[in-house]
């Protein structure tokens, strides 16, 4: 396999120890990357690490200060514009045209770096204008005039500009982002297209992690202006790597037949919100999936959550784990332990909230409903979310109704899970405050 | 905006407008010349038909002294003054630039009355004045696109403020010139209004060449002019030599503009109505906008140069004062439009 330091060959585009910015930042420090004929090569990394920057001094927009990029053998910044523009085409974020422009119009001036003077282009322009507005499936808009369109459509017949320039590398600022499902995979699958049977350079943008490890044959991430990982998008894009490059907490998993990962972000939690949240836990009392929307929806507002006591392999444990909560789980059908119990009256005690889910009682976890009551007793502010009447889930016999009577008497009792996360934010901004 | 089809209409449409402006505007004044006898008449003077008898002498000399190079003068520097404008607003990314408002017209105006009144004499002022009249526009248009330029485009009110500011500061130093200078300066302040009477073939014969120059750069970057309104940095991913571009683009406008300004005098607004009244019958591409606010442009100078000379006969109005009757409402107009479609999007 080449690595950076090769020398490129035919359309290879090829940045070797660029480092580049404006007036007194530099924005790219040391980058090298190498994007391949016949392949889509990605660009993932947080906001502001140098992502932009590093497309516009691709395209010729932005001379590194040092370093070299070069298409083939070309270096661009040696050539005229018109001849640049002739081997690299650009989709940017967006174009905002002064006047009213026709789409057809746009789309034509695509053809500029092949065209001279004053024409109206010849038949092999029309070619490229027709066969660019096809794929790009803006040819039912021709006749209408740019600043009409949607964010969908504008970017829709940017590409198409883009494609007209018939250049066999093609940078994609951010090409999806105000595309409709449908349009994204169509597009992407266009742009694999002319990647592998067109044999075009690709080197895209991607701020939707799956998308990038979907399409993408090489991924480049960079962070802080500086490449941090590239591979494969199983070799990139993991768990650990979502957390330290983004800060976010992500599930990783492989999917589809590729094997390719998949990110499920899920109810992020940023890592940050995490830090500030570590003293500002609730715990949820669950069970039988009764407590996945209240857990994911405390998570969400910032709490630290954990959970328990629950039994392996119930819904609501499985969630847990998958939101990597604090749980203190039982074997299935066994009754709860004096020892998770007291593992469980430890977390229900620090916990700054406690929330009891309207789950069914039994004679297995009725522990629960004991250790949430000797702490509402205890003073702990408590959230009882009642949507069923305890007589229709209660499998005891009686007692955990009773149990359920007297602790509704000492907590605030909801009949949605809206209200008691309303609640809860409310608690959360109160005790933020507080601590400040 | 027209459909296609309709569009194709409006160039022609434009030229038989500009011809009928012509007969009207050799018809109209204090000796009535039909359209049909000027058509005789220029048959015969190109010698393709004899001189008709029945036309008197007087009337061929008033039609070929008097009106004709006053019309053909007036269509020069409309045509000169809307494409100017028509690239000033394509170079700004602006629709509300004009020679006048940016001042340009101002810096060229300073330019002539400088070689008018230092240089005063007969064959230094061919050249010399609309020269003159070059350098002061150019020098004008960099300073005021340097003073307004913040970020990727040029915002509407930067634009004005600095041109209005510019052009305040050249009118002074005009004044202050026309004040030590000593000499009559009545005739100075006559043309600074602007006015197309002065001296019949010699001005067309002083413009033809630098307007001709500044039309067929302009159409020959009609492409190139499509490319800026995207914006400096997609005008280069799309092959266009920015800062050259703009460099030739600020040198094509200021010298249209000196053309107009040195033969004509100071004429605002026709660069920036022609333009945006163009665009919304043939649309944005500069290929076909381009050639038909020329032909919108001449024919709207002969327009107003005949309400200037028949409007309150035998008094003359500056033309330059019927353009701006006509263009400072259009122009506060315009500028409300912008602002709350600013408003709007912010």
């Amino acid at each position: 396999m080449r690595g950076p330091e090769d020398s490129g060959s035919g359309s290879d585009l090829t940045v070797r120890h660029v480092t580049a910015g404006y007036a007194t930042r530099a924005v790219l420090n040391d980058v090298s990357v190498v994007a391949r004929a016949g392949e889509i090569t990605g660009l993932i990394g947080p906001n502001g690490s140098g992502k932009t920057t590093l497309i516009r001094v691709a395209s010729r927009g932005l001379r590194p200060r040092s370093g070299r990029v070069s298409i083939g053998e070309v270096d661009p910044y040696a050539r005229p514009a018109r001849e640049a523009a002739r081997l690299v085409g650009v989709v940017p974020q967006e174009v905002a045209p002064v006047f009213a422009f026709s789409v057809l119009e746009l789309v034509m001036m695509g053809r500029a770096p092949h065209r001279s003077g004053w024409g109206w282009g010849t038949s092999n322009d029309w070619t490229e204008v027709r066969r660019a507005m096809s794929a790009a499936e803006v040819q039912h808009l021709a006749d209408r005039s740019f600043s009409e369109l949607s964010g969908g459509e504008r970017q829709r017949v940017i590409l198409a500009q883009a494609l007209a320039q018939d250049a066999p590398v093609l940078l994609l600022d951010e090409p999806t982002t105000h595309l409709d499902v449908r349009h994204v995979v169509e597009i992407l699958s266009m742009v694999r297209r002319l990647a592998r049977r067109g044999g075009k350079t690709v080197l895209a943008i991607f701020h939707d992690l799956n998308l990038a490890s979907a399409y993408c044959d090489r991924v480049y991430a960079l962070a802080e202006g500086r490449v941090v990982a590239e591979g494969t998008s199983g070799q990139v894009i993991t768990a650990r790597f979502v957390r330290e490059v983004f800060g976010v907490e992500a599930d990783v998993a492989p999917a589809g037949v590729a094997g390719r990962p998949f990110v499920h972000l899920g109810p992020a939690v940023a890592m940050d919100q995490v830090q500030r949240a570590l003293t500002l836990r609730a715990h949820v009392v669950g069970g039988a999936g009764r407590g996945a929307a209240i857990m994911r929806g405390l998570s969400e507002l910032g709490y630290d959550v954990s959970v328990g006591v629950l039994h392996q392999g119930d819904t609501d444990a499985v969630v847990a784990e998958r939101l990597n909560l604090v749980r203190i789980t039982v074997p299935p059908f066994s009754m709860i332990d004096a020892r998770s119990a007291e593992d469980g009256r430890m977390l229900v005690r620090d916990a700054a909230v406690l929330v009891v889910c309207v789950a069914p009682f039994g004679p297995g976890n009725i522990a629960n409903l004991e250790l949430a009551l000797e702490a509402a007793r205890g003073g702990k502010r408590t959230l009882v979310l009642e949507q069923v009447p305890i007589d229709e889930r209660d499998f005891t016999g009686g007692q955990a109704a009773a149990l359920w009577r007297v602790l509704r008497e000492r907590a605030a009792v909801f009949d949605s899970v809206e209200a008691v996360l309303h609640t809860a934010q409310e608690i959360l901004r109160d005790l933020t405050v507080a601590e400040r | 905006m027209l459909g296609p089809s309709r569009r194709r209409l409006i160039l022609p449409g434009l030229v038989v407008l500009l011809a009928a402006s012509v007969l009207l505007g050799v018809a109209l004044g204090a000796v009535w010349i039909s359209p049909l006898d000027t058509l005789r008449l220029l048959a015969a003077k190109l010698h393709l038909v004899p001189r008709p008898r029945s036309i008197p002498e007087s009337t061929s000399l008033i039609l070929f002294q008097l009106r004709l190079p006053r019309v053909l003068l007036a269509a020069l520097v409309g045509a000169a003054l809307a494409a100017a404008g028509t690239v000033f607003q394509a170079l700004f990314r602006n629709p509300m630039a004009d020679p006048a408002i940016i001042g340009v017209s101002s810096g060229a105006a300073l330019g002539a009355i400088l070689v008018l009144l230092v240089g005063a004499g007969g064959a230094l002022d061919a050249m010399g004045v609309p020269a003159a009249a070059f350098v002061g526009a150019l020098a004008t248009a960099f300073v005021v696109y340097r003073l307004a330029r913040l970020g990727p485009s040029v915002q509407v009110a930067t634009l004005l403020l600095a041109g209005i500011a510019v052009a305040a500061i050249i009118s002074a130093v005009i004044s202050l010139v026309m004040t030590f200078s000593g000499q009559d300066i009545r005739s100075i302040y006559f043309w600074l209004l602007g006015g197309l009477g002065a001296r019949g073939w010699q001005s067309i014969v002083a413009a033809l060449p630098f307007v001709v120059a500044g039309i067929g750069v302009a159409m020959a970057s009609a492409s190139d002019l499509n490319l800026t309104a995207l914006g400096e940095e997609r005008a280069a991913q799309l092959g266009l030599e920015v800062e050259r571009f703009k460099t030739v683009m600020l040198g094509t406008g200021s010298l249209l503009t000196a053309a107009a300004v040195s033969v004509a005098g100071l004429i605002g607004f026709v660069g920036l109505m022609t333009p945006h009244i163009v665009r919304l019958m043939v649309g944005a591409d500069h290929r076909r906008l381009l050639p038909a606010s020329i032909l919108g442009g001449a024919a709207f100078m002969i327009l107003a140069d005949l309400a200037a000379r028949t409007a309150i006969r035998p008094e003359e109005i500056p033309v330059g004062a019927v353009t701006a009757v006509l263009g400072g409402p259009f122009f506060l107009y315009l500028l409300r439009r912008e602002r709350r479609a600013a408003g709007a999007r912010a």
